[in-house]
């Protein structure tokens, strides 16, 4: 089959992934781009007997190199033979949504505009001569509004016909006459040698003054020249170039929307949600939003999830008793039932957990609300020595601390980042529910939600305090300023939000599910072995590592084997600290055994541990790649010495006034 | 004249924006000297603006380098 290539690039908060997820359902899939940890999105479709595969490029502002996400848009460009570049444009920010169409158009000429979110900037009273605005810019325009799936079948046509069709000219922007001679200079001069990038891109970037691109080739043409030539133009212009080109930009983007405007009603008011963000920006009440928003997350996780988990539970049940009547040899029978079902099985369990979490975190994302969590807890960041944005790798750290800490890359400064590093593994990863879900469904009845968000805020204190000490300590520094836009408030598409969390979900589970497969394998045989008949017993070599282990927690409430195991395996996978009870109990009685092992204080102190102590196998490497052997290890003793302290404080301290 | 930094909540004039490199921070996010502006959410903590339906939060430190006017 014939197959085209379409990228999709555009600002952030365009609706960008909506259409992605509308044009390739779940067709797709999550990754890495390679070398970097920036998040990667293809998926496809097949229309007209053309299988059309589509990449999502990071949303960007604009195209400099002096950023991993921008860089990435760039040479994606430049390396592949992309068919169509589909860059989503947000209809009621029409000229700021222009200005990246200006700089990808030095990049590639097939471009497609799709005007999305059309009802938002009707309902605005704006609109545009379509026609005309096509005639100014040389590119096609479809309309669409992406959380209502309106348009879509007109955008995959156009795509279509973009694709078979080469364009043979695009909007080119002259800068006038001074810029454009001392670009042709530029070029000139770079055409002496053969670069990657297209020879008018390079100059434009030259005269930017973007460092990366201007390292890149240095070296290789007259550099001295050329720097000679700026400064007399900037001379004779009496202004920087850099500037001059920002400013040509935005002057006829400018120009152009106000001739394509029919009719824009004389006094714009976006009353509404300047009401809704002076609530929810509100040094008082924002913060108590935030909370309270936090806290019906965990609770809906947990009463929507839990009839969910004990369904699974149950198959897994029945599956384990047609093993149990099978003639299957008996040390087979143990390998699934005890090794297999009990180790994945109690994973999988967790799975509608997981999913309620992506989901809700996807309704945050596209409602427009985690930018105004990031504006609520900038102040608190700043009292301990960061900015606001470091908020949100911190809370992407509640799903999983490995995007969590790939995500710090959106902060310009190295102490900013080592400092956000130090704290993630403290966030309350998804991986650490189960646990909460296992010992708050046995040990607090009626405070199941109360006792699981109590962790998560012990995780984010913890985690501050950690920033704050370190801060203070050896990375003393002044953070760099803030500043993020805030999207309007949309209602989601739920068909979106639904394939996002499906999406991310088979990706996280796909990465945990062969770590928690070997894992449990290797438990398994460590419980089998030498004594078969003893299974999971002391006699074992799976007791015998737990009781070198176990006195370290003597004070914190659990002195016993299987939780020195459970806690080792855990730092494998987060996820194997519940499997393990699983398979070294049984999971048949895992509830009634657990009663035998803990009271209700242990078992805080337990989850407590659980929450605060090493960072898991995956997170470890992580780290490592991002902030370097030194501050892992450190990371390491920190998060193990912190966990201890406090599970033990915590123990000592409620025995002390309750009595066990 | 007075730093957005220091402002109330309101309809303001963006006068100035002092350094090119916040410049071109506020620029490639739509908003540029000689907008009329609302502030939304004055200090402490971030200064939250509004021009049309571009709303942005802005830190201090960034804040303190835009001089704006108050308009009536």
């Amino acid at each position: 089959m014939e197959e085209k290539l379409v990228a999709i690039a555009g600002n952030p908060n365009t609706g960008k992934t909506t259409i992605f997820n509308s044009l390739t359902g779940t067709r797709q899939k999550v990754g890495n781009w390679p070398g970097v940890t920036v998040e990667k999105k293809e998926g496809y479709y097949i229309y007209k007997g053309i299988k059309f595969n589509v990449v999502d490029l990071p949303g960007t502002y604009t195209l400099t190199g002096e950023s991993e996400d921008q860089k990435i848009a760039i040479d994606f460009l430049i390396e592949n033979k992309v068919d169509v570049l589909l860059l989503i444009v947000d209809a009621s920010n029409l000229e700021r949504n222009l200005h990246l169409l200006v700089l990808l158009s030095e990049l590639h000429k097939n471009i497609l505009i799709d005007l999305n979110m059309i009802d938002i900037a009707e309902k605005e009273g704006i609109e545009y001569d379509i026609t005309h605005l096509e005639k100014l810019l040389k590119v096609k325009f479809v309309k669409t509004i992406g959380n209502r799936n309106i348009g879509i079948e007109e955008l995959r046509e156009q795509i279509y016909k973009e694709s078979i069709e080469s364009r043979s000219e695009i909007f080119t922007l002259n800068y006038g006459k001074e810029v454009e001679k001392i670009i042709s200079e530029i070029e000139n001069n770079l055409n002496k040698s053969t670069f990657y990038y297209p020879s008018r891109f390079l100059a434009i970037k030259i005269l930017e003054k973007d460092e990366y691109f201007i390292n890149l080739i240095k070296d290789k043409i007259e550099y001295e020249k050329i720097s000679m030539s700026i400064l007399n133009l900037e001379k004779i212009l009496n202004n920087s170039t850099d500037r001059i080109l920002i400013e040509k930009r935005y002057g006829i983007i400018h120009g152009i929307v106000r001739e394509a405007i029919i009719e824009k009603k004389k006094e714009l008011k976006f009353e509404i949600t300047e009401k809704i963000d002076k609530v929810l920006t509100n040094n008082l009440i924002g913060p108590l939003i935030f909370l309270f928003i936090m806290f019906l997350i965990f609770n809906g996780i947990f009463t929507f999830g839990n009839p969910l988990n004990n369904f699974i539970e149950l198959l897994l049940e029945k599956m384990r008793n047609s093993i149990l009547m099978s003639n299957l040899p008996s040390y087979l029978k143990s390998l699934i039932n005890d090794g297999i079902i009990s180790g994945v099985g109690s994973v999988i369990s967790f799975v509608p957990s997981i999913f309620l979490f992506f989901f809700f975190f996807s309704i945050l994302e596209d409602t427009g609300y985690l930018a105004r969590a990031v504006i609520v807890s900038d102040r608190l960041m700043h009292k301990i020595g960061l900015h606001g944005k470091s908020a949100i790798p911190l809370i992407l750290g509640f799903g999983c601390n490995v995007p969590a800490i790939m995500g710090t890359r959106i902060l310009e400064n190295k102490k900013d980042k080592i400092l956000t590093c130090l704290s993630i593994p403290f966030m309350s990863c998804s991986a650490r529910l189960p646990v909460y879900i296992l010992f708050a469904g046995i040990f607090f009845n009626n405070n199941q939600g109360a006792i699981i968000f109590s962790l998560y805020l012990l995780g984010i204190i913890v985690s501050l305090l950690t920033i704050k000490f370190w801060g203070s300590i050896v990375l003393k520094h002044v953070s760099t300023p803030l500043i993020i836009e805030l999207p309007p408030f949309r209602t989601p598409y739920w068909k979106s939000v639904f394939i996002e969390s499906w999406t991310r979900t088979k990706y996280f589970f796909k990465k945990a599910g062969t770590l928690i497969f070997l894992g449990s394998l290797i438990l398994w045989l460590l419980s089998y072995f030498p004594n078969p008949e003893n299974y999971g017993s002391e006699f074992n070599y799976i007791g015998k590592i737990g009781k070198i282990i176990s006195p370290l927690f003597k004070y914190s409430g659990f002195n016993f084997w299987q939780a020195g195991v459970a806690l080792i395996s855990g730092i494998y996978a987060k996820e194997l600290v519940v499997s393990t009870f699983g398979t070294l109990f049984g999971i048949k009685d895992l509830s009634n055994t657990l009663k035998i092992y803990f009271n209700t204080i242990s078992a805080y102190s337990f989850m407590i541990m659980s929450l605060l102590y090493m960072p898991c196998l995956a997170t470890f490497l992580t780290l490592r790649k991002e902030i370097g052997l030194k501050w892992t290890i450190i990371s390491l003793f920190w998060t193990l010495f912190i966990g201890w302290l406090i599970s033990t404080f915590f123990y000592q301290t409620l025995t002390f006034l309750i009595g066990s | 004249m007075e730093k957005l930094s220091e402002v109330k909540e309101g309809k303001y004039k963006i006068v100035e924006i002092l350094k090119f490199g916040k410049l071109k921070k506020m620029s490639n996010l739509g908003i540029f000297p000689g907008d009329i502006i609302e502030v939304v959410k004055p200090t402490p903590g971030p200064v939250v603006i509004k021009k049309e339906n571009i709303t942005i939060g802005i830190g201090y430190g960034i804040a303190m380098d835009i001089i704006v006017e108050k308009v009536e």
